[in-house]
């Protein structure tokens, strides 16, 4: 059924509940054909006015999203962890202490393993961003090789950078490409706060770090609170906004101490990054789905 | 909004659950069941129903549950659970309440 199909393709559910839900309508459907084709109705008008009786597929799909798009405490409090463990690693100043960095990785290894093996839940995809920085970190060391060997090695890391965050973004995307922003956030924040750091020529671990340690300590406070609000509201367009508040936030507390350190196509730059991680995935998003009939 | 759809929208969490205490119903049955009891007074918007049920489903009130029809069919029936059962008892009290008061102000001759 076209309806059906358009139905799913407006769902932004976890695939169990999307299926079982689709399962549902397909059998209220099933009924209401009937009776109307027992009433008399050929058996294309009976299709019609079933449809027209459940009403647009696009807002059953929305209406069903509010009732599941709520986090609990429980799922908001594991959503936010890894914005503030890395927040407590720069306010107590353990960013340089092996000990508490490899508790933190093997952490987040291990709950990411975890997450993924047990249905992808929401929560997943703030600690998912976290395990992919040091796929991106690594592109940004690689530039700070002598010589042409950065470009070199920039020419064969960035399109394999770009192909395993493409490669993991579809498959969150099937689910939904909000999820896909939240998983990105951290890594225009992390990149911005590099930029601004590495400018005075001194990189992680120094004294700048250390300066600024309170900063970053607060900007990733922010990320948390940006994603608990992201956890508990239902309308996406308050999701949205709550990530996109962040990355304006994060950025200006960025310019606030960077004393113009950053050149303005840098700000560009940030800027268009921050700006990315909420449009791309949209735009990727409405690429694969596209294909699908809508309202029929 | 429609006075009578503002009273329904308010009362809709109730009705299903009254409805489901008194048997376990799948979504095209609880439709027409709440047509046929009213004497069609409260014809549901079909599109309106699942996400009110899946509401109540969420908060632990109902529980949705695969059962296959004599036909082979399969459908989602809903049951009250416990939590559902004291949600209810402690709704028809206030709605009795409130409905008394109602009536004493509003047809006072009844």
């Amino acid at each position: 059924m076209n309806y059906l199909d358009s139905l799913k393709n407006y769902l932004r559910l976890d695939f169990t509940v999307k299926d079982e839900f689709v399962r549902e309508i397909r059998g209220h459907l099933e009924d209401k054909i009937r009776e109307l084709r027992e009433d008399g109705m050929s058996e294309e008008e009976a299709n019609a006015t079933a449809i027209k009786f459940l009403g647009s597929p696009r807002i059953l799909a929305q209406q069903i999203y509010e009732v599941y798009s709520q986090g609990s405490w429980q799922e908001t409090l594991f959503a936010v962890l890894p914005h503030f463990l890395t927040a407590s690693l720069f306010a107590l100043r353990w960013w340089s202490n092996p000990l508490w960095l490899g508790l933190i990785v093997a952490g987040v290894i291990a709950t990411v393993i975890y997450g993924w093996c047990h249905g992808k839940p929401t929560w997943l995809f703030s600690w998912l961003g976290y395990l992919l920085i040091p796929v991106v970190a690594a592109g940004v060391m690689l530039l700070y090789l002598p010589g042409d060997w950065a470009w070199v090695a920039a020419l064969f890391y960035v399109p394999l950078a770009i192909f395993i965050l493409v490669l993991v973004a579809r498959q969150i995307l099937k689910i939904d490409w909000l999820f896909v922003s939240l998983m990105m956030i951290p890594i225009p924040i992390v990149l911005g706060w590099v930029m601004v750091l590495s400018t005075s020529d001194i990189f992680l671990g120094s004294e700048r770090v250390h300066e600024a340690a309170s900063w970053i300590a607060f900007s990733f406070a922010l990320l948390a609170l940006s994603v608990a609000t992201f956890i508990r509201v239902r309308q996406r367009w308050l999701k949205a906004g709550a990530l996109l508040v962040c990355a304006t936030m994060v950025l200006a507390v960025m310019a606030l101490i960077s004393n113009n350190a950053l050149s303005l196509w840098a700000w560009l730059l940030l800027s268009l990054l921050a700006l990315s991680h909420l449009f791309v995935p949209a735009l990727l998003e409405r690429g694969m789905r596209g294909k699908v009939t809508p309202d029929s | 909004m429609n006075y009578g759809r503002e009273l329904l929208k308010g009362s809709t969490d109730s009705l299903l659950l009254c409805l489901i205490n008194n048997q376990p119903l799948y979504g095209y049955q609880i439709i027409k069941e709440l047509g046929e009891k009213s004497n069609g007074y409260f014809q549901f918007k079909e599109g309106t129903l699942y996400p009110a049920l899946h509401r109540l489903e969420k908060t632990g009130l109902i529980k949705g549950k695969w059962q296959k029809l004599p036909s082979g069919q399969e459908r989602r029936y809903y049951y009250i659970t416990e939590k559902g059962q004291k949600a209810l008892n402690e709704r028809l009290a206030v709605w009795r309440g409130f409905a008394e008061a109602v009536n004493l102000i509003m047809l006072p001759t009844m």
